[in-house]
């Protein structure tokens, strides 16, 4: 009986979850206030409220069905933003997908949502 | 497999921060309430082989642990990122403050192991041991929550440690008073240690209270800046869940002093030795819930940094507010027709089907647990009001509500995962063991309908010794933690918080269900029937929630 109690105890810490914890948050980017113009490469940047890892994070552009490109980044002399190289987009709507790994050691994934304007 | 490393972090750090109460709270037991070096008694040698020994086995786990932590980040960042994360994390503040960490924890662990219990009657190597445990919990400073941040980084990180301390030292001791029964109830040392300590630690606890209030309220108020961010986000969700498990903690803590201070004035020690054990039993269940929902609560952006994704409270109540159960379920061909455009990042559409399934699923089970607990509750009625009198006859048949978790096991195994069998077209070994949701799912059934078959049988048993009516609170108490350790899953969307926000309260109930089981089975009449009374009311509370829950349209 101990070992059908051990047995069931095992298969109690085996019920998993699906999602990632969240600890570094976006507070502000500059999508926000500056949109991206169309056919044009741009900067945009994303202040996170905690110091972020780059070297251990990734930054992805999102366009229609899904289509997945990864774009590259750098860090910005403020603290806690980073800056996203976005190629010469068309008309249309994306997002930004990041996975980023906070200093106090969460790893985070987020999306924003934009559309680039003519 | 990012879900399980994710999910054993969470684990990991609950575990870490009970390991740490045992090896520098056992140390605060030593110096402040223990004092071995004023000790006559002839047999307290035991005592404080054991005391020794639950700081330094505490000591090693805790060093086990940061490892662990590491190798999980590891793994997560691989599964993650889709690559190995070195050599970029062996130079983040993380990596290298665990690996110290984890050498000073081994440091204070041997010194323990090899020194002091050698010499344990010795203030002088005591207070060694404590000195030799300073730079671990300075250490510490650089593994939370504050280290990342910009503002008041360092009175923040001071604090934190501080809260820490003040945790680790009453919850230390608490496991250390658990300890000392066990020893005294074998009659392995004098039962004249078990009120002195008692009445020592009533003291002490009292100061370690203190200590946490003084050092968590400037966090909060730091991390937390309205009301509405205090109810409305998952950071002040989880520090309120903490609030309502300190409140448990110290009705407990409160009944026992009232027994110390009754066993003093008296002489009688019937209530500290057939009531205060347990109810040191179970508050050390409720103190190792509250230790995981800090480990969680580490895991939340502060509500501070999320102004925008705060819920209102009129959402927040909105939430538990009483609807009729959704008792229709939509067809399984709508709902697999809006997955695709449910889970796409770009042109997301919310699928009504899906939050309408889920709806359903909730509320039946939560009609299960209702309906269960009610007979739950009526096995503890003796006789039936006299309109009801010939229903009298029946009540006996009520001990038998556990079979309800069985018929609640087959509805889950129908329902869980709609795309495979029976209901989907995905057959049942190939869903089982390609996909680690649809696993999870399958275990969690197997659960439900094991834990049916385990209370009936506790309930059934004529063997007064059997321990499987333990069962049953340990499951309810590791439920507990799955509810509130979870509770960060996709918290920066309002929806998600507002999903949770359900579970953490059901976690809370479940922990009520899981210390009122376990006093009634220790407690003796009428105590144990209280206990029993209580723990399915928070059964019904649950069914209660869960009847009424209502999914937002995502």
């Amino acid at each position: 009986m101990n070992n059908i109690v051990r047995l069931f105890c095992l298969c109690f810490l085996f019920l998993l979850s699906e999602t990632l914890s969240a600890h570094a948050v976006v507070t502000q980017y500059s999508l926000k206030i500056t949109p991206i113009q169309a056919n044009k490469s741009d900067n945009v940047t994303l202040t996170f409220n905690s110091k972020i890892e780059l070297g251990l994070s990734q930054i992805y552009l999102v366009s229609k069905g899904d289509k997945h490109q990864l774009l590259t980044a750098e860090n910005s002399s403020q603290q806690g933003q980073i800056i996203i190289h976005v190629p010469a987009l068309d008309v249309g709507d994306y997002a930004i997908k990041f996975k980023i790994f906070a200093a106090d050691g969460h790893l985070t994934e987020d999306v924003i949502h934009f559309t680039v304007l003519k | 497999m990012a879900g399980i490393a994710d999910f054993l972090d969470s684990l990991v750090g609950g575990f870490d921060l009970i390991c740490y109460a045992l090896t520098i709270g056992g140390l605060f037991w030593g110096l402040f309430v223990l004092r071995p070096w004023n000790i006559t008694s002839a047999n307290s040698g035991l005592l404080l082989e054991k005391t020794i020994a639950l700081i330094y086995k505490g000591g090693f786990l805790l060093a086990v642990a940061q490892i662990f932590k590491l190798i999980l980040k590891v793994w997560l960042m691989t599964a993650v990122l889709e690559r190995w994360p070195f050599p970029e994390f062996a130079q983040t503040t993380q990596f290298i403050g665990g690996i110290i960490r984890a050498i000073l924890t081994v440091f204070l662990a041997t010194y323990c192991y090899h020194t002091l219990r050698q010499y344990p009657y010795s203030k002088t190597h005591w207070v060694r041991a404590a000195l030799v445990a300073l730079p671990l919990i300075v250490s510490g400073a650089w593994l939370v929550h504050a280290a990342g941040r910009f503002d008041n980084q360092y009175l923040q990180m001071s604090l934190t440690v501080l809260h820490q301390l003040a945790a680790a030292a009453w919850v230390g001791g608490v496991l250390q008073l658990v300890n000392l029964w066990f020893l005294c109830q074998k009659k392995q040392i004098s039962s004249e240690f078990w009120s002195l300590m008692l009445r020592r630690f009533s003291r002490f606890g009292v100061v370690a209270v203190i200590m946490i209030l003084a050092s968590g309220l400037p966090i909060a108020l730091q991390y937390i800046d309205s009301w509405n961010g205090l109810v409305g986000t998952g950071y002040g969700n989880l520090l309120m869940v903490k609030i309502i498990l300190l409140g448990m903690a110290l009705c407990f803590a409160w009944l026992n002093k009232r027994a110390v201070d009754s066993y003093s004035a008296s002489a009688n020690d019937y209530i500290i030795t057939h009531r205060v054990p347990y109810y040191i039993e179970a508050e050390a269940f409720v103190l190792i819930t509250l230790l995981f929902t800090a480990a969680s609560l580490a895991s939340q952006p502060p509500t501070i940094d999320v102004p925008t994704l705060t819920a209102s409270w009129q959402e927040v109540l909105n939430t538990f507010s009483p609807q009729i159960p959704q008792t229709i379920s939509p067809s399984h061909t709508a709902l697999i027709a809006g997955e695709a455009g449910r889970v796409a990042i770009i042109d997301q559409v919310p699928s009504l089907a899906a939050t309408e399934w889920s709806n359903y699923n909730h509320n039946i089970a939560g009609i299960f647990l209702t309906v269960m607990s009610f007979f739950a509750m009526l096995s503890y009625v003796k006789y039936l009001p006299s309109p009801l009198s010939n229903l009298g006859r029946y009540l006996p048949l009520t001990k038998y509500w556990p079979l309800g978790f069985v018929g609640l096991g087959i509805f889950l195994f129908f329902r869980s995962d709609a795309e495979t069998w029976p209901l989907g077209p995905i057959g049942f070994w190939e869903s089982t063991f390609n996909n680690g949701e649809v696993l999870q799912h399958r275990i969690a059934t197997l659960l439900v309908l094991l834990l049916g078959i385990f209370e009936l049988s506790a309930r059934m048993t004529k063997n007064p010794e059997s321990k499987l009516p333990f069962v049953f609170p340990v499951m309810a108490a590791f439920g507990s933690l799955m509810l509130l350790t979870h509770s960060h899953v996709g918290f920066q969307a309002k929806s998600a918080f507002l999903i949770q926000i359900g579970h953490t309260s059901m976690g809370i109930f479940s922990l009520i269900l899981a210390c009122g089981r376990w006093l009634e089975l220790k407690l003796e009449k009428p105590c144990s029937d209280i206990a029993g009374f209580i723990s399915v009311a928070a059964l019904f509370q649950i069914g209660i929630i869960l009847m009424f829950y209502r999914e937002p349209l995502y």
